[in-house]
């Protein structure tokens, strides 16, 4: 009797859940665990998503173009060191909090107090709540790229965060729920396993039905558990990093490719303050001799799918300054030979040190392809690998910095700026981002000429400029565009990631789930 | 059992002495590792500016006794920090993730003994019969392997050829169950929904037996041996030829002083699950303590890697206590030796 009574409860509890189930859509992916959900700390992928969905910023980058449009604000005046922005009426925080420019003030507060994540975007940045919905952000200097930057600005709900919080900033409390304007409310949060998302009805941008009804972030799933995951229909979306022999495979089984392109590119970054790279033309010689070509097969996916495009220059294509999409560079190497002589260092006499990142396996096979092309000009070299940890203490001294090194750097805000100025202002050498230790006045005069201008036209003209001069010091060679490429079932449409006309052109920023669709 | 209790307090005594000796090791070590933890926590973007204020609140330009001594008046207040890689606090991390681990180590466990030993048993029983080259094959198979190749196989094999098995995770994503203890196989119970406990069952058995299998093989093997030697003792020969039967002489006679060997290796085996669990959990998507161990000191997490290894160790040294005393009951000469000594 016991058993048929625990057997028809099974039956009936698994009925029950099974009509639930029906009734709303999930949408399950993936991402490198762990997810940060204080949006103050927010700086990798994951982070990104979470923080895009929860929370709200001022302004988004267009879709499928430059430039930004309000979101949160409705508009913005500015004297290019002063940005007044108008905030939109009527916008509720998920407590039921409306939202006013006082949340703005204490969002950049507390980013800045914690200096954590992207705070570094808002050094020096003041905020003043001129009214209810007026706030006034001052800074040291002019900076055309400070709009951009407020795509990393996500808006907190103060009054929440005072009531309920247990430290002075809240930083508990946020790291385990939300409390933000955004179309997704967090249901629960475990950073190492799972973070679960519900739609929040009451969104001021409303939301569509066809939108996923909740959301199953999932960190750190092995790529052979997505792999199997995928094929059983119990996920939809794959991260990034899946091996690309894994992204073909679910290809070839039925599954879609989304991409998100524009920000960002993967360099062969050359230290300019050690022989024999102290020499243009010996930078020159290697910059010519790398075979583009061979990289950008590497990278493919299928005959159709990349995981980047061809470089045209130090400038992604689509970002101001860039080269058309046509210029694309290619092996030379009777102009490498002829650099080579010009150098007035004897390469024999050296052996170049060619790093690679332990934790990215991918730039090991980048890594031989460089050893096989330099040895067709009788350049030794010698590969090294690096875990990150290291490689990051390394590039703090010149002398220590390997000769080459391989890097993906994104623009955290979509911005050339968060790109190239913590690359190659000479104010910031021997970062992670600028292990090439270049000092130039020109490149530092055009940097500063495209955070100061203030227009598109004098930005463009500006980061021209500064294309052109980077290609000529050949301290970096430009490997790829870089272009993320996500495995995902056909359950659910992603217009962001699949329309060029809808690209935001931001990590992360494709996964606004409000703006996808699930079939089933 | 004032032998027993005996044991026991010098064992737990021996055992403060190693856990104090792994907190200095292992503190020593995590900053010889290279790369600077405040860098990596904070990020690439970080400004040098934030990585000197981390580093001051770390009190990572302190040396490092004065760093270990900021240690040890913060493990006695139960506080073992914050962990850098989840930007929580290190006790909370481990209370979330322990049980999880523990629920696949004991189920891991009880597998091996449950199968491991009756598989010796029977081997050593049918020596040199067909049986015993059938567990001898098996023993060798399961051992060749690392559970994370028996995780990925099982997982092809029961969830992806015959969806027999979840593919991963602890539960399905239908259920939402209260965390009381962590165990979801206590809280479905206390939740008193019973579809969601025979689901986490559901969700145990790949990942648990991908864990056993190994130590399946390495049980079986050693009870085997064990009992093939013990059955070429004279006492066994003299029971034989008193004309008992083979399966009393087994149980018996032959089993007990077997056990005793097996005993100490299953203990090792069983604690040292607890770090091997790491691949099958990663495998599985199983959230546990062991998957978090390794992605905590890949990061360099050094708040979460003394918390993470110390509570390891704890389990290690609770393990080996418990096994310690298992084996002086079963062989009086232990606790006789003990009772001299003392």
């Amino acid at each position: 009797m016991k058993l048929k009574y625990l057997l028809g409860s099974v039956v009936a509890a698994s009925a029950s859940f099974a009509s639930a189930a029906f009734a709303e859509t999930v949408l399950r992916l993936d991402e490198v665990a762990v997810g940060e959900l204080d949006p103050a700390k927010a700086s990798d992928y994951a982070d990104s998503i979470l923080m895009f969905n929860v929370y709200d910023t001022l302004v988004l980058p267009n879709q499928g173009g430059p430039g930004h449009s309000g979101h949160l604000a409705e508009s913005w005046t500015s004297d290019g060191a002063t940005f007044t922005f108008n905030l939109r009426d009527g916008v509720n925080f998920q407590s039921g909090n409306s939202m006013s420019a006082k949340d703005v003030v204490y969002s950049l507060e507390r980013s800045q107090a914690l200096g954590s994540g992207l705070s570094y975007l808002f050094a020096g940045v003041g905020a003043e709540a001129i009214d209810d919905s007026t706030v006034q952000f001052t800074l040291g200097a002019p900076n055309a790229a400070f709009v951009a930057s407020m795509v990393r600005l996500p808006i907190v709900d103060m009054a929440y965060v005072e009531a309920n919080k247990s430290d002075e900033w809240g930083e508990s409390l946020l790291s385990g729920t939300s409390a933000g304007t955004g179309a997704y409310a967090v249901a629960s949060h475990n950073p190492q396993e799972v973070t679960v998302m519900t739609k929040w009805d009451d969104y001021f941008l409303g939301v569509a039905d066809a939108a996923p009804d909740t959301v199953r972030l999932r960190y750190g799933l092995e790529a052979a558990t997505v792999r199997t995951l995928i094929a059983q229909g119990e996920h939809d979306i794959a991260s990034q990093w899946l091996p690309p022999e894994v992204i073909k495979a679910l290809s070839d089984n039925g599954a879609q490719l989304l991409t998100e392109t524009g920000t960002g590119a993967f360099y062969f970054k050359m230290n300019t303050t050690k022989a024999p790279l102290d020499d243009v033309n010996c930078r020159r010689a290697l910059a010519s001799a790398f075979d583009y070509a061979t990289a950008i097969q590497m990278i493919a996916i299928t005959d159709s799918v990349s995981a980047g495009s061809p470089s045209t220059g130090a400038i992604p294509v689509g970002m101001f300054g860039a080269n058309s999409a046509d210029m694309v560079q290619a092996q030379d190497m009777d102009a490498a030979k002829a650099q080579m002589a010009a150098c007035s260092y004897d390469f024999a006499d050296y052996d170049i040190e060619v790093s690679w990142i332990a934790e990215v396996p991918l730039e090991e096979r980048f890594a031989l392809l460089m050893q096989s092309n330099f040895a067709q000009l009788g350049i030794k070299s010698y590969i090294k690998k690096l875990p990150w940890a290291l490689f990051a203490e390394q590039v703090s001294s010149p002398e220590n910095t390997p000769h080459i090194s391989q890097l993906f750097v994104n623009a955290v805000t979509g911005d050339p700026d968060t790109l190239l100025y913590g690359m190659y202002h000479s104010s910031n050498p021997g970062t992670w981002q600028s292990p090439e230790y270049l000092s130039d006045a020109q490149v530092d005069s055009f940097l500063e000429a495209g955070r100061a201008a203030g227009s598109e036209a004098g930005r463009q003209e500006a980061y021209a400029g500064l294309n052109a001069r980077l290609m000529d010091l050949a301290a970096t060679i430009y490997g790829f565009d870089r272009q993320s490429v996500f495995a995902a079932s056909n359950r659910v449409k992603v217009p962001a990631m699949t329309d060029p006309s809808k690209a935001f052109g931001l990590d992360g920023l494709g996964f606004s789930f409000r703006l996808m669709e699930m079939t089933e | 059992m004032s032998q027993l209790f005996g044991i026991l307090v010098r064992r737990i005594g021996i055992s403060v002495v190693v856990l104090i000796g792994v907190s200095m090791l292992i503190f020593a070590i995590a900053r010889i590792i290279p790369g600077d933890p405040a860098r990596i926590a904070l990020g690439p973007n970080a400004t040098a500016e934030q990585i000197a204020k981390l580093r001051g609140e770390m009190h990572l330009d302190e040396n490092i006794v004065i760093q270990y001594g900021f240690f040890i008046k913060d493990l006695v207040s139960g506080d073992l920090g914050t962990s850098l890689y989840t930007n929580r606090p290190v006790t909370l991390d481990i209370a979330q993730f322990l049980p999880a681990t523990l629920e696949l180590v004991f189920l891991a466990g009880i597998i091996m003994v449950g199968l491991g030993l009756p598989l010796g048993i029977l081997a050593a029983r049918f020596r040199n019969k067909w049986p015993d080259h059938l567990v001898r094959a098996l023993a060798l198979l399961t051992v060749s392997a690392p559970s994370f190749v028996w995780a990925v196989i099982l997982m092809l094999l029961f969830a992806y050829y015959l969806p027999l098995f979840p593919i991963a995770g602890r539960l399905s994503d239908i259920y939402d169950i209260e965390r009381v203890t962590g165990f979801l196989t206590v809280d479905t119970l206390i939740a008193g929904n019973f579809a969601a406990f025979f689901d986490v069952w559901h969700h145990l058995i790949l990942p648990a037996v991908a864990l056993a299998l190994s130590g399946i093989g390495q049980a079986a093997r050693l009870t085997r041996a064990n009992m093939v030697e013990t059955y070429e003792k004279p006492y066994i020969e003299m029971a034989q030829a008193y004309g008992f039967f083979p399966h009393r002489i087994a149980r018996l006679y032959a089993f007990k002083p077997s056990l005793i060997p097996s005993l100490t290796i299953i203990g090792l085996d069983f604690a040292a699950m607890l770090g091997n669990a790491f691949l099958v959990e990663a495998v599985f998507a199983w959230p546990g303590l062991s998957r978090y161990g390794v992605n905590v000191i890949l990061r360099k997490d050094l708040n979460a890697i003394m918390g993470t290894v110390l509570i390891i160790a704890l389990t290690f040294l609770i393990v080996n206590i418990i096994v310690d005393l298992f084996i002086a009951v079963l062989n009086p000469r232990i606790r006789h030796s003990t009772r001299v000594q003392s």
